[in-house]
């Protein structure tokens, strides 16, 4: 009997290390409200631009979301505290990181000096969204956002080959799926995951 | 027969436990975090985070951000080991049966 105790209490051990760890390491699904805000920034900056054909829509739209994220990082923090940094962690912020810099470099470039058209430019923004989404995926080992990175790919495919209309319905598609689907079931598995509470040691 | 390994008693206690595990996924942690996570009281988490720390497993820088003052514990390589060592020994000792 006692030591059927010994060995279930030893079996204990072993099950807090394995839940600790993973608890230490997960930090993803409290990104999908960031996938959500990108992707209804994109929406936002498609349609200004296409209203009055202004020039410094998607720069105006990108740098203000750039903006309220950090705001809503700030406030996050100061609720529940800095989330300690994590190897894998540190390592996908810098793909993002790097891929919001490129993306914001290039795609001004090519808006200001006149020299692209709707279709490469979003052939662009697809295929380097597509690169961050797959370089995470691969990290962390998740097929759905790996999905994420095919159908980001698909239309910048379409893009290149289509007409500008379905051009612009997959770019429209890619959004809705990729970080507004996408966004909603990350932060569902938050709430999830949340509700399961704190592991009491 | 063969010698059944000792558990560490510095890691075999049930927060430090936990507290070694949470640290062995991060770089460093905050105090504030690690009290989250595991649920502790200050007075607790404060007492188990300085026995490892006497023991050389952690290590804790303090400072302060916005004039608050700010714990940042990391795992030493020394409790990287004894965490290692610990796991093996809790293996052998269930004779295999996990893992």
């Amino acid at each position: 009997m006692a030591a059927g105790n010994e060995e279930q209490e030893l079996k204990d051990r072993l099950k807090l290390i394995e839940s600790m760890i993973a608890e230490g390491r997960c930090s993803t699904e409290h990104y999908g409200w960031t996938f959500l805000l990108w992707g209804v920034a994109y929406y936002v900056a498609i349609f200004w631009s296409s209203l009055c054909n202004y020039g410094l829509a998607w720069p105006i739209t990108m740098v203000s979301t750039c903006v309220l994220m950090g705001f809503i990082t700030w406030r996050k923090r100061g609720r529940r505290g800095n989330k300690p940094t994590t190897t894998i962690g540190r390592s996908i912020w810098s793909i993002w990181l790097a891929m919001g810099i490129s993306m914001f470099v290039l795609l001004d470039a090519m808006g200001f000096s006149g020299r692209a058209d709707w279709r490469i430019t979003a052939a662009v923004a697809a295929t380097l969204i597509g690169t961050a989404n797959a370089a995470s995926s691969i990290i962390l080992k998740w097929r759905a956002q790996f999905a994420c990175a095919v159908v980001w790919w698909a239309a910048a495919v379409v893009c290149c080959f289509g007409s500008e209309t379905q051009s612009t319905i997959a770019f429209l598609a890619a959004i809705f799926f990729c970080q507004i689907v996408f966004g909603l079931y990350l932060m569902i598995n938050e709430v999830r995951a949340r509700r399961k509470g704190a592991i009491h040691a | 027969m063969p010698e059944l390994p000792e558990l560490n008693p510095v890691v075999h206690g049930k927060l430090r436990l936990a507290l070694l595990s949470l640290l062995s996924g991060v770089e460093e942690a905050e105090f504030t975090w690690l009290r989250a996570k595991t649920g502790a009281t200050d007075g607790n988490l404060g007492a188990q985070l300085l026995k490892l720390e006497e023991a050389g497993y952690v290590a804790v820088e303090k400072k302060f951000v916005q004039r608050k003052p700010q714990s940042l514990y990391r795992m030493t390589e020394a409790g990287r080991a004894a965490l290692t060592e610990y796991v093996q020994a809790l293996k052998q000792l269930l004779g295999g049966a996990i893992g």
